[in-house]
Formats: C-alpha cells, sequence, structure tokens
C-alpha cells in the first residue's frame, strides 16, 4: 500500500506544479491588489494600504456593476436551464430519432463556432436594422424596431445562447437517467401530463437543475466578450469593468482589487445557491 | 380490503404497427372478470406492446380494447382506471411509501381521512405497514414491489396490469411473492393481465395462458392443457418438449390417425384427421413415454437406450431408432425397474398427451 500511495505523489506532481504556478500568479494580483498604483511600467509601489477596496466597494457605480453581474447572471442561468430542459428532453425522447439529432447538431454547431462569431451574428439578428426587426416591421406586427442592442435584452439573449449547450449537454444525462415507468406509473394512477411534469419529471430532475444551474451560473459570471461587443459600453458586466482598469487605466491594483472582490462574491453567492438548492432537495424529497 | 367489482377485458383485432413491422397482429382476447391471464412468449413476441397498448402508453394501430364493453383504446391513460406494476417498479423515488401509495387517490381527489385509511389497509394487505415512512431507495426489491402493488390496487382499478412483476428479483424472493401475488390477486377479485417470459411463473400464477409469438396468440389454454397438450410446434418448443418428431400420416380416421415414427405405426389421437401421406408433427413430454421390455405387447416404438441417467426423482433415457432421437423419463424411486445402455426396449407413448401439432 505505501508502494502505490509513493507512486501516486509521482503522479498528480504535475498537476500540482500547474496548480502551483496559477496559485502564484494569482496570488500575486491579490497581492497587488494592497498597494497604491505604481508609475507606468510597474506593478505597485509604496506601503500596504486598503484604498483599492474602499475604491471597489464605497462607490455604488461599483456597487451597481457588481450586484447587476450576479443578479443577470442567476436571472440568465434560470432562463437558460427553461429552455435546456425541453431541449434536452426531445433530444432524448423524440421518437423520430432525426429531430433529436437535428436539434443536437445545432447546438454542437454553436458549441463549435467562436464567441466573435457568434457576437457578430447576434449582431445582424438583433440590429435596429438586424433581420428580426426588419422581419417585424415590415410584417407590420411593429411599427418602431425594437431595440435589443445597447441594453440588457441583447447581452442577455446572446449570454443564454452561449450557455444553452453546457446546460443542455449537462441535462441530456439527467434525462436520460430518468426511469420513464416511473413517470408512466403516474399516469396510470390518474396523473395528467402537466400534473406528471412537474410532481414527477421536475423532482426527479431537481438534482440534475441544481448542478446546472451552477454550472450556467458560474459561466454566465465571467460573461465579458457579449457584454463588450452588444452592450456597446453601455452594459457592463464585471470583467469588462477588470479589463478597462487593467488595459485602459493602466491601475492594476484597482483591476486586482475589483477581481477579488468579484472572486469572493462569486463563491459566496455559488455556495448560497449550492445550499439553497440543498434545502429545496430534502423539502420535496 | 373488500372485493372489487370485477371488470371483463376483450380486445377486438388489435394490431400495432412501426412503419413496415407489426409488433401485435389483430388480436383477439377474452379475460373473464376476476381471472388472471398470462401472455407469455419470448422476448419481441408483442406481449408487452400488448400490455402497454392496454395500459394507454402506445398508440393502438387499429382495434379495440374493450373494458366491461367500452372501448378504452383513445381514452388517454390516467382516466382509464388500470392499476399496473412493472419489473422495475418504478416508485416516486422522492416520496415517502405512504405518499406513493396514496398518489393515486390524491390524483382522484379522495377525503383525506379516507385517503390514509385506504393506504393503511393497501399497506397491511402487503406487510408493508411498518415501513411506511421509508422512502424507495431505503428498501429491498421484494419490499419495493409489494409497495407499487398495494399503490396499484389502492385505487380499486378496474384492471391490474403486471409487467413482468417478479422479473428483477432473485428466485428465493421470487417464489415468495409469487404466492403472495395469487392470493392477493383471487382475494381482491381484480382482472388480471401478466406479461412474463417465465413459464413456471406463468405455470403457478394464471388461470389461462396465452401464449404469443410475431404478434399473435399461438395458444390460449389453462395452464394444465397448456403443459399437457402444447398445439404447435413453437408452443411445445418454448415450453421445453424436447421429443417433437416429423413424420408422415400413413392412415387417418376422424379420431385418430395413424403416423410412422421410426419405421413403425403409432396411433395419435385428433379431432381433424389429415391428410394420408401429408408430413407432420408430434409433440409428446418425455414423462409421458413409458420405457418398457421390448416383448410389451401394447403399441409402441421400439428403440435403443443410448444413455441412462438417475437425476432426482427421475431416470432420464435418451433413445434413438433409425435417425430418431427419443427422450423418455420414468421414475426413480417408486420403480426399481432400470434399463442398460444398448438395451432394445419399448417406448409407449401415452395417446392422451401425444400431439399432433397444427401447421
Amino acid at each position: 500500500m505505501a508502494k502505490t500511495s509513493d507512486r501516486s505523489k509521482y503522479l498528480i506532481s504535475p498537476a500540482l506544479l500547474i496548480a502551483s504556478f496559477i496559485v502564484v500568479a494569482y496570488g500575486y494580483f491579490a497581492l497587488t491588489s494592497f498597494f497604491p498604483k505604481g508609475p507606468p511600467g510597474t506593478q505597485f509601489v509604496g506601503t500596504p494600504t486598503l484604498d483599492n477596496y474602499w475604491r471597489v466597494l464605497g462607490s455604488g457605480s461599483n456597487q451597481a456593476v457588481l450586484f447587476s453581474t450576479l443578479g443577470a447572471s442567476f436571472l440568465i442561468s434560470l432562463i437558460t436551464i427553461a429552455v435546456a430542459v425541453p431541449m434536452a428532453m426531445v433530444i432524448v425522447r423524440a421518437k423520430r430519432e432525426w429531430v433529436g439529432n437535428l436539434i443536437m447538431l445545432a447546438i454542437a454547431v454553436t458549441f463549435l463556432s467562436g464567441g466573435v462569431t457568434r457576437a457578430y451574428s447576434w449582431l445582424i439578428l438583433l440590429g435596429n436594422r438586424g433581420l428580426i426587426n426588419l422581419g417585424l416591421t415590415n410584417s407590420g406586427i411593429v411599427d418602431a424596431p425594437i431595440r435589443f442592442l445597447y441594453n440588457w435584452s441583447g447581452v442577455g439573449i446572446s449570454i443564454t445562447h452561449y450557455l444553452l449547450p453546457f446546460a443542455v449537454f449537462t441535462l441530456i444525462g439527467a434525462v436520460r437517467n430518468l426511469n420513464p415507468s416511473v413517470e408512466e406509473a403516474a399516469r396510470s394512477l390518474g396523473a395528467s401530463r402537466t400534473t406528471t411534469f412537474w410532481r414527477i419529471t421536475m423532482p426527479m430532475l431537481l438534482p440534475g437543475l441544481m448542478v446546472t444551474l451552477v454550472l450556467v451560473y458560474s459561466i454566465a459570471l465571467a460573461s465579458f466578450l457579449f457584454p463588450m461587443l452588444l452592450g456597446g459600453g453601455k452594459v457592463r458586466m464585471i470583467a469588462n469593468q477588470i479589463y478597462d482598469r487593467m488595459f485602459v487605466e493602466y491601475d492594476i491594483p484597482y483591476a486586482a482589487a475589483t477581481a477579488v472582490v468579484f472572486l469572493v462574491s462569486a463563491f459566496a453567492s455559488i455556495w448560497l445557491i449550492s445550499f439553497v438548492a440543498k434545502k429545496i432537495e430534502k423539502a420535496v424529497s | 380490503m373488500e372485493t372489487l367489482k370485477s371488470s371483463t377485458l376483450q380486445l377486438r383485432q388489435l394490431t400495432k404497427k412501426y412503419n413496415n413491422f407489426e409488433a401485435v397482429r389483430d388480436l383477439d382476447l377474452n379475460v373473464p372478470s376476476g381471472s388472471l391471464l398470462t401472455l407469455l412468449g419470448p422476448s419481441g413476441c408483442g406481449k408487452s406492446t400488448v400490455l402497454r397498448m392496454i395500459a394507454g402508453f402506445l398508440n393502438v394501430t387499429s382495434g379495440e380494447i374493450l373494458v366491461d364493453g367500452k372501448d378504452i383504446s383513445r381514452v388517454e391513460p390516467n382516466f382509464r382506471d388500470i392499476g399496473m406494476v412493472f419489473q422495475n417498479y418504478a416508485l416516486f423515488p422522492h416520496m415517502t411509501v405512504e405518499s406513493n401509495v396514496a398518489f393515486g387517490l390524491k390524483m382522484r381527489g379522495v377525503a383525506k381521512h379516507e385517503q390514509a385509511e385506504r393506504v393503511r389497509d393497501a399497506l397491511a394487505m402487503v406487510q408493508m405497514t411498518h415501513l411506511a415512512d421509508r422512502y424507495p431507495s431505503q428498501l429491498s426489491g421484494g419490499q419495493q414491489q409489494r409497495v407499487a402493488l398495494a399503490r396499484a390496487v389502492v385505487i380499486k382499478p378496474k384492471l391490474l396490469l403486471l409487467d413482468e412483476p417478479l422479473g428483477a428479483l432473485d428466485r428465493h424472493l421470487r417464489e415468495g411473492l409469487q404466492s403472495e401475488l395469487r392470493d392477493l390477486q383471487r382475494q381482491l377479485g381484480i382482472t388480471s393481465i401478466l406479461v412474463t417470459h417465465d413459464q413456471d411463473e406463468a405455470l403457478y400464477l394464471s388461470d389461462y395462458i396465452a401464449v404469443m409469438n410475431g404478434g399473435c396468440i399461438e395458444q390460449l389454454d389453462t395452464p394444465i392443457a397448456l403443459y399437457d397438450r402444447p398445439q404447435t410446434e413453437f408452443v411445445a418448443r418454448f415450453l421445453g418438449v424436447p421429443n417433437i418428431f416429423a413424420s408422415t400420416v400413413v392412415a387417418s380416421s376422424s379420431s385418430e390417425v395413424t403416423v410412422s415414427l421410426g419405421g413403425q405405426n403409432i396411433i395419435v389421437p385428433t379431432d381433424t384427421g389429415k391428410t394420408v401421406g401429408s408430413s407432420c408433427k408430434i409433440s409428446v413430454r418425455p414423462s409421458h413415454i413409458e420405457v418398457a421390455r421390448s416383448e410389451d405387447p401394447r403399441q409402441g416404438v421400439t428403440a435403443v437406450i443410448k444413455s441412462a441417467h438417475e437425476l432426482g426423482e427421475r431416470i432420464v433415457y435418451h433413445c434413438e431408432v433409425a435417425d430418431l432421437k427419443i427422450e423418455a423419463n420414468a421414475p426413480r424411486i417408486s420403480s426399481s425397474e432400470r434399463f442398460a445402455v444398448g438395451q432394445s426396449v419399448k417406448l409407449v407413448l401415452d395417446p392422451a398427451h401425444t400431439v399432433l401439432l397444427r401447421d
């Protein structure tokens, strides 16, 4: 036994090496946040201070970006799951196999196409003179084009689209693990399709839903590209703020403090979600 | 629980097609009220398809499903009033035993106090009262299936459908639950359909057995009649009859035909007769063949013993005449007669249990 544990030490060493690099890099970045900004070309100077944190936490606009990032990510995650559940169900259970395959293919294609391509596609679709608005105005459904771009709706749509493959792929496993007989049993005992879905299928899917929620929420939190391109500077999420502070203002300590605050609140909110999820699962079972 | 008002079930030309494949073809079946009928057959014979159509989980392509004379083939499963027990138990994993059993009553809007009472009775019936607060994952397979049974009958359904209910249990448990299931079904008098591929289970539990093959019923009979007199080669083979002989008709009357077996003539009873010279098949169980001395005066087939094995209660003789291999069983305990390998014997086929198989 001693021998095998010795060997496992060697096997894990590459992972440890990489992990230590990351920890050191992050640690150094975090350390930066406790110092004043240095002259151009340096990271930081002077004596330790908490000033950067006061700047992050004290300003109303900073708080607003933080909370809107957390709130919007959560809302977008919920919407994503609401869309992904029926998709996963159809993929797994469609009687005609090609229907499932087609949806699967569509998701895989979007999954594999790059972020910039997708953001650009959404610009074409959602612009004031974009395909959707042209269709709506020409058919007379709306008089003036709906503004999708440079507000949360466009950003939300594109992030949802980005998250969808993650959610669907995760949920396919959960749906596949459902035992159809259990739903049939409910039906034969007198439950309608709707009742069966809400009282039997969803509770059985709940653990899978919670895992998916945490996954897509953490991905949504880190959104950078879509708010930048479709938000046009008007919609700002935290990653954009950090980017600006680093590469526009060159205030690395300020960026680092923002990142640390974000990281802590992200972990806290994910923990909160898992905690509530466990409570709900207990309450339902 | 009191006895239910039993319903009848009739299937009329029931058909299920998938693209070009007919899973069930023009099936007609009458299940008398209060009886247990088994659909027996190998996998892919269409037995589960029939059951799932009765339950309403599969649409019928054509035909009727009559319960008490009313066609339910287009009715949604939740309005059919049918209790179903599945092979994999299919209990609601997020509900206690009690809530599982109460589910059907809740869906029917039964008053709370009556719910509690009926759930208690149903759980008592399957001896699960002490585990009412448990979750399905905390129960053994046998216990889960008892709960599933209680859940199915507590709604007093018109029909009880059992889809290989004992298939997932080990043998010891299966036998115990078999007799319980049978007692419960008799006691409630509930019209039931059982699907299984296990012939012993079918013979033990059923009032009637329908052997299915290729989407059709090959033979519908009582268990004993089916066991003793299988009517087709498929049924005989499925029920494990080793002696199925190809033969030719030598003479025929309205009550019996004479066939040639290993060059010797044998008389087999029949109610139809058969064209002289036509080929036919004969089936007879080894226990219905008596091994006698070669000088025995009765009609029979003279053959040579190729092997003899004493197995528990019986002696298994493998005999041969011409190219014909015949297995015969003799009682080991009540008889001291032994025949040696190489000895010539006369095999006397019991006419009542020798069957001229239908083509």
